[in-house]
């Protein structure tokens, strides 16, 4: 699989986030959390995992997302499913 | 287009949020999003339709759903105001009568039960008897808890499962659970009362195909036991059931000719020239359309002619070509002409005494279909596809005419339309109305309070929009346990039964006789019918020893006529019009009230 740089992921990510959201300047940065978001509920999450899921056409564990912190730990998790 | 042409003036035309006529194709993150703006836009919303208040009442969770059926009401001319109970709480939620579900009753209940719910199940290799009994338990605990319903209900039926440790048994064997879950189905079905109307659950999931309807994990996940995918035709579904029984449901098909009911020009290839009729495959799918619009029709679906062509020529086919299954008989409103197709469509509507909102059209014409969208967005124009074999499922698709149970008023009504327009076309030919009324030979039966009479009375008090004192609706309930104070009258003539059209319910007072209803179909307006319920409540009065009537009346942009009609009938406003207002008159009927010319039967 050819490597995928961390900002096309972040890229895409925002692409996912602006859909779910339904805002379309949405800006995400690696330090963006779950608090600067204000309908980033446990439901608009489960809309992210199937989002990513269908942008990125992997499948996620929903365990290691739920997890994550911040956009900056999404971006690096998901890239490793590019790695080589 | 002129002005004119308009029957009432434009509402703030919401479309533009409703994503288009091919909204339940699209990617459902798309439908998704289009549902979340509409529902920050409140605005928008509430210009949608009258407002309707839902609760959803699940054992899963109905987040999703919530936020995408206003989306879906809207779309059917509703603004629903969506409220969700707990989930896992779904039958205590009915039961609980120390800590009431509802603060204020919704207008509608959605329930929604998955086979996770069933609590009956028969054992794998049981025998068919105790496989029955299974069942009738497991219909037994709906029966008893419907009988606890507050309002209207539209309930789910139980889905199929995705996984068969049974194998093939699962869906043929006494004990297997796809059985159980079908014939738990349609034994609600035979059970279900006037106010819950089912939605077919097993058509859905054939329809999305069971491996995408099921989701496990997002089950694990969240507790939704279908997939997103599923969303966007379940959440229709659900507001089509529910408008059908709000009286929201259309009335009728307006189909083109042209390329729409035969393939070729008319006026340009002559009766010769057109495909239709089993010689070749393009005449055969217009022979099968032609099927299907004729299968509406059947179940009460309203036809309507509207085409630019000549009268003559757009006549000749119906009369002469051996290809056709549908006849002049079946066409309740023949219009051929070269006006716009906008205008045709109000003189139709005019004429069968319908709204905009009722009527549906099916044209193959791309730019018939916009101008009509454009000058008409109360009219469901349906978008239809290029190849004449996909006519019926692209009609079938929209669910442009969903019904709740069909009641054998629906059944006649499409041939009530038809003789309507025979008699239509009479009383303008004859100069002498009474004498033209008279000889109809009209009879009235006061139709008794009971099984055979009760859905209809509850429907049409729920369905009539033009002549009702107000909004206020009865339940199947309600009116049963007062059959005293309900009128219902069922009209025949020489030509035809038009079944029950016309109901009062009354409530004696201290003061007056209050009508806290009173309803008559379209169907027979001009026909005086009025005048024999007027006739009919002063009898009760006398009976009852009231001297005074009163009704409260609520103007809406459907029932102005009444305002007109109130005062004929001897009542006299006490405020401003327009507004809800009491009304007052004497118990007997005004004496310069004409004459009805109809024979009273009392059974």
């Amino acid at each position: 699989m050819t490597s995928v740089s961390a900002d096309q992921v972040l890229a895409t990510l925002t692409g996912v986030f602006r859909e779910v959201f339904d805002e379309e300047d949405l800006v995400l940065t690696r330090e963006t959390t779950a608090d600067d978001i204000e309908e980033w509920d446990s439901l608009n999450q489960i809309k992210l995992i199937i989002g990513c899921e269908k942008a990125f056409d992997i499948r996620l564990k929903p365990r290691d997302i739920n997890g994550l912190q911040n956009v900056g730990e999404m971006v690096d998790h998901l890239i490793r499913y590019f790695d080589g | 287009m002129t002005a004119k042409a308009r029957k009432s003036p434009p509402k703030e035309d919401v479309s533009s949020q409703l994503g288009g006529a091919d909204l339940l194709s699209r990617p459902v993150e798309e439908i998704t999003r289009i549902a979340k703006r509409l529902n920050k836009d409140k605005a928008a919303l509430a210009a949608a339709g009258p407002a309707i208040k839902v609760t959803v009442l699940s054992s899963f969770l109905t987040d999703y759903l919530a936020e995408m059926l206003p989306l879906m009401f809207a779309r059917r001319g509703l603004a629903a105001t969506i409220t969700t109970g707990e989930y896992g709480a779904l039958v205590p939620a009915l039961l609980d009568k120390k800590r009431p579900l509802f603060t204020e009753t919704p207008d509608f209940l959605i329930v929604l039960p998955s086979h996770r719910d069933l609590a009956h199940l028969p054992a794998p290799g049981c025998d068919a008897k105790a496989a029955q009994e299974a069942v009738q338990k497991e219909v037994a605990t709906w029966t008893d808890l419907w009988a606890h319903l507050p309002c209207p209900t539209v309930q789910l039926s139980f889905d199929p499962p995705l996984l068969r440790p049974q194998g093939d048994q699962e869906g043929l064997a006494p004990g297997g659970l796809v059985r159980h879950v079908r014939r738990v189905n349609m034994e609600l079905a035979d059970k279900a009362p006037p106010q819950v109307t089912l939605v077919d659950c097993e058509h859905l999931v054939q329809r999305l195909g069971q491996e995408k309807w099921h989701d496990p994990r997002l089950y694990h996940m969240c507790k939704q036991p279908f997939s997103f995918a599923a969303l966007p035709e379940l959440a229709d579904s659900l507001a089509a059931a529910v408008s059908a029984c709000a009286g929201h449901g259309r009335k009728v098909l307006v189909l083109d000719l042209d390329n729409t009911l035969w393939g070729g020009v008319v006026g340009d290839v002559g009766l010769e020239g057109l495909e239709l009729g089993p010689e070749t495959p393009e005449g055969e799918a217009f022979t099968a359309f032609q099927q299907y619009v004729a299968a509406l029709n059947r179940r009460g679906v309203i036809l309507a002619v509207c085409s630019k062509n000549s009268e003559k020529m757009a006549r000749l086919p119906f009369q002469e070509h051996s290809g056709m299954v549908l006849d002049e008989s079946h066409i309740a409103c023949f219009i051929a002409n070269f006006e716009d197709k906008a205008s045709n469509l109000v003189t139709i509507a005019k004429e069968l005494n319908l709204g905009l909102d009722a009527m549906v059209l099916a044209d193959d014409s791309p730019v018939e279909r916009a101008w009509v969208r454009e000058q008409l967005p109360q009219v469901l124009v349906l978008e239809l596809p290029e190849e004449p074999a996909e006519f019926p499922r692209a009609i079938d698709a929209a669910k442009a005419f969903p019904s709740g149970r069909l009641t054998s008023e629906d059944l006649e009504r499409a041939a009530s339309y038809q003789a309507r327009a025979e008699t239509q076309a009479a009383m303008g030919r004859a100069s002498d109305m009474d004498a033209f009324l008279a000889g109809l030979e009209p009879e009235v039966t006061i139709e008794p309070v009971g099984p055979g009479s009760l859905d209809r009375i509850v429907q049409l008090i729920a369905k009539t929009n033009q002549f009702k004192l107000n909004p206020t609706v009865f339940s199947a309930d309600e009116i049963s346990k007062r059959p005293e104070h309900v009128i219902a009258l069922r009209l025949r003539d020489r030509l035809q039964d038009y079944g029950i059209v016309s109901v009062a319910v009354l409530d004696p007072g201290d003061e007056a006789l209050a009508i806290e209803n009173w309803v008559m179909s379209c169907r027979v307006f001009s026909r005086r019918l009025e005048y024999v319920m007027r006739h009919l409540i002063s009898e009760r009065a006398r009976e009852l020893g009231a001297e005074r009537l009163c009704l409260v009346y609520r103007g809406s942009d459907r029932n102005g006529l009444l305002a007109g009609l109130l005062p004929e009938l001897g009542f006299a406003s006490g405020g401003e019009s327009g507004e809800e207002a009491t009304w007052h008159g004497p118990a007997e009927a005004p004496e310069d009230m004409s004459e009805h010319h109809m024979t009273i039967i009392r059974s």
